[in-house]
C-alpha cells in the first residue's frame, strides 16, 4: 500500500517536472515581452540590456532551472507587466476564481442531478424530452457565445443583472468574498451559470443514464413489489447507486472548472486568475504565466492523485500485493 | 401629495444629484504602473496626466499650455530654456512643489531604469537659481524642447524618499507603482490593479476646475463586446474604443452616442530597401528600386480600404505626420494618385512586366484591422501582378520578426511623441545607428535627410524650419521611402449626459468631463 502511494506520489511530480518543461520551451513562441515593456523611444542597446536582465537569452532548460529554484524557495519571480511578485498577484486573484468555480459546481452537481433525475423517472415526458433538447445547446454551444447571449438578454435588454466584474467585495484578511453583498451575489449569476452550464448538462446526462440502468435491475423491481413508496424507490435505492460515477467525474471536473474558468472571466471580466493568465499570455508575462501552467498542473496531477488513493481505498483489488495472489 | 412626503423625498433628490457626478470609464488595457516615470506607454501616461502634472500640458486643441510654470523663455544664444514655476502649489500630501522637485523629477525620468530618459538626451544640465525658476541647458539649441516634455510629470522629492521611491523600476516594485502624489487634479484614492482605480477630486487644485465630477472609476475591460454591452447597459459611462465594427450599431442605439476622431497615428507600408534579395532568395530585391515602391504606392486603394474597412472613419495620410501636427508640410499634402495602369508600366519599366512574389509581415492585434487592411493590400497589389504572402501574427511576436529582417514589406504605424514631424524623421526616416532611426527597419537611407535632421533639430527661426521640413517631406514622397495610408481613426462610445473632450493623443482628461442628469 506505502509503496503503491510512493509510486504514485513519485509519478506526479515526474508529470509536474515535464509539464513545467513543455511551459518553458514554448514561451519562446508565445512572443518576446520586451517591447512591451520598452516605449517607443527604446534603443537597441536598451532591447538588449533588458533582455539580459531577464535572461530572456539562456536556453530555456537555464531558464526553467532558474524557475525551479525559486519556485522550491516560494518565490515565483516578478511579474513584467504589474512589476509585483507573481504570488502576491495569484493570491490576490484566487478568491474570485475559486467562488466562482465554486458555485458554478454547486450548481451543476444541484440542477444536473435534479434533472438527470427527473428526465429519467419521466423519461417519455414532454417535459423530459424537452430539457434532453435544450441540454444539446448547453454541450454544443461555446461558453464565449453563451456569456455574450446572456450579457445581452440580462443586462442590456433587461437590465437585471451586471455585464461584468464582481461587485462590491469584503476583505476577509487575504479573502476577498462577493457572497456578503447585493452586488457581489448579483455578478456571481450570469458567470456561474455560463461556467457551469456544459458541466451541468454532462453530470444531467450521466445521472440520466446511469439511473435508467439501474431502473431496470432486479433489486429496484423488488422494491417495488415489496410495495415500497415510488420516492423511495428512486431516491434511497437507485439514485445512491448511480452516484459513484457521478462523483467521479465531478471531481475531475472540478478542476477543469478552475482551468476553464479562462474563456468565463474573459467575456465577464471576472478578475480571477483565467482573467490574469490572458493578460499575461498578451504581455509576453513569462513568470506570471508559468506560475499560473504549475498552479494548474499542480491541481490537475494532485486531484488525480487522491481519485487513485481513493479507489485503492474503495476496491480491495487494487490494494493487495500481486505476488500473494488472491 | 400630503407635506411630509415631499419633505421626504427632498434628501433624496440630493443624494442623487451627488451621485450621478459618479463616473465609471473603461478601457482595454489597465495602465500598468502608477510610477510616471516607469513606463513609456499611453495607457499609464494617459491616466497619469489625471493625477500627475509637468512643467507643461496640452490643450484641447494639443496646443502647448502653462501647466506647473506658468511660463517660459529660450535663455540667451539658445543654451537651453528658463521656466519660472508656478507658486503655491501643493501635492496632494499637502508638501509645497518647488524647483527641487523639478530636479528630482529630471534625475529620476531620465536614470537608466526609466523608460522617458530618451525626452532628455538633449539636456546638458538643470539647474534652479531660485525655488521658483528652472533653467535647462541643452547641448544645442532646441526649439521644440517645451513640447518634448509635456508628458514629463513632476514627483515630490520628500516624497519619492520617505517612501524608497526615488527610482522607478522596470521589472520590480515601489511604493509609487501602487501609489501616487502628484499636483494634478484628481488624487489616486484606490488602485487595484486589472481591476479598478479610483480617483477623487483634488480640492485644493491650483486651478478652477471645469470638470463636475466627485468621483470616478476606471476599470479595465479586456473583451470589447463586453465593453459595448457594459455601455448600453449603462454600467459604464464611457468606453475607449469602440470597434470598429460596432460603432454603426451603437450610432443608432438610443442613449449612447459615438465620438469619432482621428488620433495622429499614420499607418503606412515600409520595404525592406537594404538586402540583396528577396526574403525567399529568388533575385534581387526589387523594392531597392524606387519605381518598384512607387508602383505599390499607385496600386493601393486608399479611398476604398477607408469605405469599406475603416467604414468612413479615418483620413488619408501623404506624409509621416497628419494634418495638424507641427512641422507637417502643406506643399506636399497629396497622396500619388491610384492608379493601376501606370502602376503596370512602373513595373515593367523597373523590369518587371509580370511581377514577383514577396513576403509581407502585418500585425493581427496592434492597429485597427490591421490585417484586414493588409488582406486588401494583397489583392490590391494582385491587381498589378504583386504576389504578395500575408503573414499576419500577434504584435508580441512581430517586432522581433521585423528587427531580425524577416520581410520583404510590411505595416507600421507611427504616432509622433513630441507632436512634432521631427519625431518620425529622427525614428523612421533617418539611416538605422544605435541611437538614431531606431524604427527604420527596411534601412531607409538618404544622406540629405540625414544632413538636415541635426539642423531641424537645432533651428530656432520658424520659417526655416519648416522650409527644411517640406524638403525632408519631399525626399520621402519622390523616393517613396514609405507608403502613408491613413490616419487611424479615433472612435469612444459614451452615454448621453457626459460631455468629454476627445484628444487626438488618445489621451482621456477628466478634467473636462461635466455629467449632468
Amino acid at each position: 500500500m506505502l509503496a503503491y502511494i510512493l509510486r504514485r506520489v513519485f509519478q506526479s511530480a515526474l508529470v509536474l517536472l515535464v509539464v513545467g518543461l513543455v511551459a518553458f520551451s514554448m514561451f519562446r513562441f508565445v512572443g518576446d515581452p520586451v517591447d512591451n515593456m520598452l516605449g517607443q523611444e527604446r534603443t537597441q542597446a536598451d532591447i538588449e540590456r533588458l533582455r539580459d536582465t531577464l535572461g530572456l537569452d539562456d536556453p530555456f532548460p537555464v531558464q526553467y532551472w532558474n524557475f525551479l529554484g525559486n519556485a522550491v524557495q516560494g518565490n515565483f519571480g516578478v511579474s513584467y507587466r504589474q512589476g509585483r511578485p507573481v504570488s502576491e498577484i495569484l493570491i490576490e486573484r484566487a478568491p474570485a476564481t475559486l467562488e466562482l468555480a465554486a458555485v458554478s459546481g454547486v450548481l451543476a452537481l444541484t440542477f444536473g442531478i435534479g434533472l438527470g433525475v427527473f428526465t429519467a423517472i419521466r423519461r417519455d415526458g414532454f417535459a423530459a424530452n424537452a430539457i434532453m433538447t435544450l441540454s444539446l445547446v448547453g454541450v454544443s454551444l461555446p461558453t464565449f457565445l453563451i456569456g455574450i447571449l446572456l450579457i445581452y438578454l440580462f443586462s442590456v435588454e433587461l437590465g437585471w443583472l451586471p455585464s461584468f466584474g464582481r461587485g462590491e467585495v469584503v476583505q476577509f484578511g487575504g479573502w476577498s468574498t462577493g457572497f456578503l453583498t447585493e452586488s457581489g451575489l448579483k455578478a456571481l449569476i450570469l458567470p456561474s451559470i455560463t461556467l457551469g452550464l456544459y458541466q451541468m448538462t454532462l453530470i444531467m446526462r450521466l445521472v440520466r443514464s446511469e439511473m435508467l440502468e439501474v431502473l431496470r435491475t432486479d433489486y429496484i423491481r423488488f422494491a417495488r413489489a415489496r410495495g415500497l413508496s415510488e420516492r423511495a424507490v428512486n431516491f434511497r435505492h437507485a439514485l445512491k447507486n448511480t452516484m459513484v460515477p457521478v462523483i467521479t467525474v465531478t471531481g475531475l471536473q472540478l478542476g477543469s472548472i478552475i482551468a476553464f474558468a479562462i474563456i468565463t472571466e474573459t467575456v465577464f471580466q471576472w478578475p480571477g486568475v483565467g482573467l490574469l493568465f490572458i493578460n499575461a499570455i498578451q504581455f509576453v508575462d513569462i513568470p506570471v504565466m508559468a506560475a499560473y501552467l504549475m498552479l494548474i498542473s499542480v491541481m490537475f496531477v494532485g486531484i488525480n492523485l487522491i481519485v487513485d488513493l481513493l479507489y485503492v481505498m474503495i476496491d480491495p483489488r487494487l490494494r493487495g500485493d500481486p505476488a500473494k495472489g488472491h | 401629495m400630503k407635506p411630509h412626503h415631499i419633505a421626504a423625498a427632498f434628501p433624496l433628490l440630493f443624494a442623487t444629484a451627488a451621485q450621478s457626478a459618479e463616473f465609471t470609464w473603461a478601457s482595454t488595457t489597465d495602465p500598468q504602473t502608477m510610477d510616471p516615470h516607469a513606463v513609456n506607454s499611453t495607457p499609464v501616461l494617459g491616466f497619469l496626466n489625471n493625477v500627475y502634472e509637468g512643467l507643461v500640458r496640452r490643450g484641447k486643441d494639443m496646443g502647448l499650455e502653462p501647466s506647473l510654470a506658468s511660463r517660459w523663455e529660450p535663455m540667451d544664444g539658445g543654451a537651453g530654456w528658463r521656466f519660472h514655476l508656478r507658486e503655491g502649489v501643493r501635492f496632494h500630501d499637502g508638501a509645497e512643489f518647488t524647483a527641487e522637485d523639478v530636479l528630482f523629477s529630471w534625475r529620476r525620468a531620465s536614470s537608466t531604469d526609466s523608460d522617458t530618459a530618451s525626452w532628455f538626451a538633449p539636456v546638458a544640465d538643470m539647474r534652479a537659481p531660485d525655488p521658483y525658476t528652472v533653467e535647462i541647458l541643452t547641448t544645442a539649441p532646441n526649439p521644440i524642447f517645451p513640447d518634448s516634455i509635456a508628458n514629463w510629470m513632476i514627483m515630490d522629492s520628500g516624497w519619492a524618499a520617505a517612501n524608497g521611491a526615488e527610482t522607478p523600476a522596470k521589472d520590480g516594485e515601489t511604493f509609487a507603482t501602487l501609489n501616487a502624489n502628484g499636483t494634478g487634479p484628481f488624487r489616486l484614492t484606490e488602485r487595484q490593479p486589472g481591476l479598478r482605480s479610483v480617483l477623487e477630486p483634488n480640492t485644493d487644485w491650483w486651478e478652477q476646475a471645469d470638470h463636475n465630477l466627485t468621483r470616478a472609476t476606471f476599470t479595465p475591460i479586456q473583451n470589447p463586446a463586453t465593453a459595448v454591452a457594459a455601455l448600453l447597459s449603462g454600467d459604464i459611462d464611457m468606453i475607449n474604443p469602440v470597434p470598429i465594427q460596432d460603432a454603426a450599431r451603437l450610432e443608432q442605439s438610443p442613449g449612447v452616442r459615438l465620438i469619432r476622431g482621428t488620433e495622429t497615428r499614420v499607418i503606412m507600408l515600409g520595404f525592406d530597401q537594404s538586402s540583396e534579395q528577396l526574403l525567399s532568395g529568388d533575385g534581387a530585391n526589387p523594392f531597392r528600386d524606387v519605381r518598384v515602391r512607387r508602383a505599390v504606392a499607385m496600386a493601393v486603394n486608399v479611398s476604398a480600404i477607408l469605405q469599406t474597412i475603416m467604414r468612413g472613419s479615418a483620413e488619408p495620410a501623404a506624409q509621416l505626420v497628419p494634418d495638424g501636427i507641427r512641422g507637417h508640410s502643406a506643399l506636399y499634402a497629396a497622396r500619388p494618385p491610384f492608379d493601376p495602369a501606370a502602376a503596370r508600366a512602373l513595373l515593367g519599366e523597373a523590369g518587371y512586366p509580370d511581377g514577383f512574389a514577396f513576403d509581407l509581415k502585418c500585425p493581427n492585434d496592434r492597429y485597427l484591422n490591421d490585417a484586414s487592411v493588409c488582406q486588401a493590400v494583397v489583392s490590391m497589389l494582385a491587381q498589378i501582378g504583386l504576389t504578395a504572402t500575408l503573414d499576419a501574427m500577434p504584435v508580441r511576436n512581430y517586432w522581433p520578426e521585423l528587427r531580425a529582417d524577416n520581410f520583404d514589406m510590411y505595416l507600421l504605424g507611427w504616432s509622433p511623441g513630441t507632436f512634432d514631424a521631427e519625431h518620425p524623421l529622427r525614428f523612421l526616416a533617418h539611416t538605422p545607428t544605435d541611437t538614431l532611426g531606431t524604427w527604420n527597419f527596411g534601412g531607409y537611407s538618404n544622406a540629405r535627410i540625414d544632413a538636415l535632421l541635426p539642423q531641424i533639430q537645432s533651428e530656432i527661426d520658424e520659417t526655416t524650419r519648416q522650409a527644411m521640413l517640406d524638403e525632408t517631406a519631399k525626399i520621402l514622397q519622390d523616393e517613396v521611402a514609405y507608403v502613408p495610408l491613413y490616419v487611424q481613426p479615433l472612435l469612444w462610445g459614451a452615454r448621453d449626459g457626459v460631455e468629454l473632450t476627445q484628444r487626438p493623443d488618445d489621451f482621456f482628461m477628466l478634467r473636462w468631463v461635466r455629467v449632468d442628469d
